[in-house]
């Protein structure tokens, strides 16, 4: 039947049959003409409602008078709900006006009261935060279609998994005797325990140290260890361990309980766990000896990506892949273009998005370099403008701003950059804020890194303790308005633009405050730990905004695939239309968007952009 | 309108003592009932009843917990006209309710309120030819016509207009989406009080 009352929905799902009878026979409905107050702030609550048709806007009535846009804190449309925690608490904080005119379900107090009393996850609905409410309404989701594997299969923990139980000698041992340990075990590797530390040696190691270096048989093989070792936690993602591995071009991490060493985890084996186009599309950046060959894999990436996200997989995991994926093609583009020597005393940078691992699409070239200032390289604007051909070739655009390695200005010596951040960092007005912004995001993918690690350093140091910059800094947070007023008038709706409604206020504030704290990381995710570690955000807080980010960026890239596949006009990459979303995604949407308003009032706050 | 008058002022001497006095108690509530039949004929005369549903209006809240929906039993004219009409097939009425008790059920539900819906005049009359032998009395509810308070003020917002008065057109021009499933009692009682408490309130379509 049409318009009947839907229980598919959450949190009416969670009823069971006799408490969902219970629930349609007590419902009434309620009409509001356009302006009439629903319930009136200080007003008990009386039901709960249910939009039928039409958009109630919540208002903070101190702040409406003076300030519309502010006072309005969320809206509702079609099939959401409102009222209920004016029930919880007894009285309304805010006042509900019908923005248009509005048919409503009303579930009365006193059954809803006895539903929250008789069902626990019912009741829970009501008192979750948005990074639960997400969690509930993903699983909820991929039950529904079906697709629940592949998330929990993304899911896997590294301990739970395919973790290997290491071989570990004493340091001491031979050569041969270790040579022998390994043909006994059938492993490819073992570690070495040399005071506290752990060392690596694998079968090549074994090979090169006896073959290329003619050491004896009965020599040490701490000799032959390598030490810095990458580790992962038992309970991290497994998913992480294959993007550190794809990231570090390495075979196998150490897993570590807490401080205990607990195994290893190779790549052929987290392979063969995930079995998907990742490591072939990986395999094939490595193996690629010239430009065709990685311009071939390069080709794979989109697709991939795609395909993960459409099989329910986290946006977060996506998008690291994709940023490690990128990472190797980017580095090794530039291996195949520029010679070892120059490479040593040259440091190529990614920035924007692709710097802070944040694309899941090819996004714009947006890279940089720096030039040690002892080094002569009179082929530098040559190579430069090869490499960025080559990434075009590639399937990355161009950057419209022109921030590419093709361009000088994006070109210097060490010394120069040093002045121009300088510059930039002195200046107010918005071009030179903008390149600063840029490069806060940069992360080097090739060649000498500490080249970057120096300058990086030099513009912390340098802005540290000058309020006015950040205050500066952190302006454009409040140039886009973040509409929530935005789901009224569902009919003629045309839609918002995400990314600077919703996207740009949570990574430029989170920018500007890592870059006040010195945060070296360049993803926002990370990012939100590093400041949650520091204690300078609580962890609820961060929790909820790295989930209204990713909620967004899920938005943002299910229209852009709508772009890809002609669906939607060009030029609408960023736009989020209320009507075309499902009653979950709306649900989310409205949740993130509440947040994201609330972060740039503190962030108004705190850097005094109240001018 | 003046039959009427007089058969009411007859039949309420008549049940001045009676069970159903109430009924013609003058009436100074704030509600109305919308109701809605379902019926096996277009002729007054002829129709069987087939379905009854009423809904309680209060103010501008369309009272669904508080409703009548009654199936009734197989009456001997449900033909395959009017199941095309109305899909209700015989063996869905399979253990539907008497009709004496539903009418009684009824006249309980509706007490002396107002009585709204659509060609309400149509429904009241075949009403009261079941009503009238088995109870004595005629229902002496005053009736409100959607059509007539639709029409009245889409005129008097714009005299010109000759708005089209099919059930489906002023739910569209008035915004109201239909409730239930089209042609089932309950859903067209549902739809028509929310006509009703739209025009109460909300603008008057100008086109």
């Amino acid at each position: 039947m049409s318009n009947e009352f839907d229980l598919s929905h959450p949190p009416f799902d969670l009823l069971n049959s006799r408490e969902q009878q219970q629930l349609v026979s007590s419902l009434n409905i309620g009409y509001f003409g356009k302006d009439e107050t629903i319930i009136d702030a200080g007003q008990e609550g009386q039901a709960v409602y249910i939009v039928l048709k039409g958009a109630v806007v919540e208002i903070d009535p101190d702040v409406f008078d003076k300030n519309p846009e502010s006072g309005a804190i969320r809206e509702y449309a079609q099939e959401d709900l409102f009222g209920a925690i004016s029930i919880i608490n007894g009285t309304s904080r805010y006042m509900f006006r019908a923005i248009e005119e509005t048919i409503a379900w009303l579930l009365p107090k006193t059954v809803f009261l006895t539903l929250l009393e008789a069902n626990e996850a019912f009741a829970t609905y009501f008192q979750n935060t948005l990074a639960e409410k997400a969690r509930l309404l993903e699983v909820r989701r991929s039950e529904k279609q079906g697709g629940g594997d592949m998330s929990s299969f993304m899911l896997a923990k590294v301990g739970s998994s395919v973790l290997r139980e290491a071989v570990i000698l004493e340091s001491g041992t031979s050569i041969l005797d270790a040579t022998r340990t390994m043909r006994e075990q059938q492993s490819d590797c073992l570690l070495v325990k040399s005071k506290d530390n752990y060392g690596m040696v694998t079968r090549t190691d074994l090979l090169e140290g006896v073959v290329l270096n003619n050491m004896s048989l009965d020599s040490d093989i701490c000799d032959l260890a390598s030490y810095n070792l990458l580790t992962v936690q038992s309970e991290d993602f497994l998913f992480n361990a294959l993007v550190l591995m794809t990231r570090h071009k390495i075979q196998r991490v150490v897993v570590f309980d807490h401080d205990t060493l607990a195994g290893l985890v190779e790549l052929t084996d987290v392979l063969s766990f995930f079995s998907s186009q990742s490591h072939v599309i990986g395999l094939q950046i490595e193996r690629a000896n010239n430009l065709e060959e990685l311009a071939r894999a390069a080709q794979g990436t989109t697709e991939l990506i795609n395909g993960l996200v459409s099989q329910g997989v986290k946006i977060r995991f996506a998008m690291d892949l994709l940023a490690a994926l990128n990472g190797r093609i980017i580095a090794k583009a530039y291996e195949q273009l520029v010679p070892e020597e120059i490479r040593k005393k040259t440091c190529l940078l990614v920035m924007g998005s692709e710097g802070r691992g944040e694309q899941v699409l090819k996004t714009d070239q947006d890279n940089a370099l720096i030039i040690a200032d002892d080094l002569d390289w009179p082929e530098c604007a040559q190579v430069m403008e090869k490499f960025t051909n080559t990434l075009l070739d590639f399937g990355y655009p161009l950057c419209p701003g022109n921030i590419m390695v093709s361009n000088p200005e994006w070109v210097m010596r060490e010394s120069e950059w040093k002045k121009t951040l300088n510059h930039w960092s002195a200046s107010v007005e918005g071009t030179g804020l903008m390149n600063l912004a840029i490069f806060v995001d940069a992360h080097a993918v090739a060649g000498n890194s500490r080249l970057f690690k120096r300058l990086q350093s030099h513009l912390f140091n340098s802005l540290e303790g000058n309020e006015v910059f950040y205050s500066y800094f952190a302006m454009p947070l409040r140039r886009f308005s973040t509409p929530l007023t935005f789901f009224g008038g569902l009919k003629n709706s045309d839609g918002m633009d995400i990314k600077k409604g919703g996207i740009f206020p949570i990574v430029h504030g989170i920018r500007t405050m890592t870059l006040q704290f010195k945060i070296k990381e360049t993803n926002t995710f990370l990012r939100l730990e590093a400041l949650v570690e520091k204690g300078l955000m609580k962890k609820k807080f961060a929790d909820d905004l790295a989930e209204a980010l990713a909620v967004m960026s899920t938005l943002r890239l299910q229209q852009q695939l709508k772009v890809e596949t002609g669906q939607a006009a060009l030029g609408e990459d960023n736009l989020v239309c209320a009507v075309e979303l499902n009653k979950l995604d709306r649900d989310l949407l409205r949740e993130a968007l509440h947040l994201v308003k609330e972060f740039k009032s503190r962030m108004t706050h705190r850097y005094h952009l109240e001018r | 309108m003046v039959l009427k008058t007089i058969r009411s002022a007859t039949d309420k001497w008549a049940h001045k003592d009676g069970d159903y006095a109430f009924m013609f108690e003058p009436y100074d509530g704030d509600e109305v009932i919308a109701l809605d039949c379902e019926m096996t004929d277009l002729d007054p005369q002829k129709a069987e009843l087939v379905s009854i549903a009423a809904v309680k209006i209060k103010g501008t809240q369309v009272l669904t917990s508080e409703k009548l929906d009654i199936k009734l039993q197989k009456p001997e004219s449900l033909t395959g006209d009017s199941i095309k009409i109305h899909r209700i097939r015989g063996v869905d009425l399979r253990g539907g309710e008497v009709l004496p008790d539903a009418l009684g059920q009824l006249i309980d539900f509706i007490g002396n309120r107002p009585i709204m819906g659509y060609y309400i005049d149509y429904d009241i009359t075949v009403l009261n030819r079941f009503i009238r032998p088995r109870f004595g009395f005629s229902l002496p509810n005053k009736t409100i016509e959607l059509s007539h308070s639709y029409l009245n003020k889409v005129k008097r917002a714009n005299p010109e207009l000759q708005p089209d008065l099919h059930f489906e057109k002023i739910a569209e021009k008035l915004g109201v989406p239909m409730v239930g499933q089209r042609h089932s009692a309950l859903g067209d009682a549902i739809t028509t009080a929310l006509m009703y408490v739209r025009l109460l309130k909300g603008p008057i379509p100008t086109s």
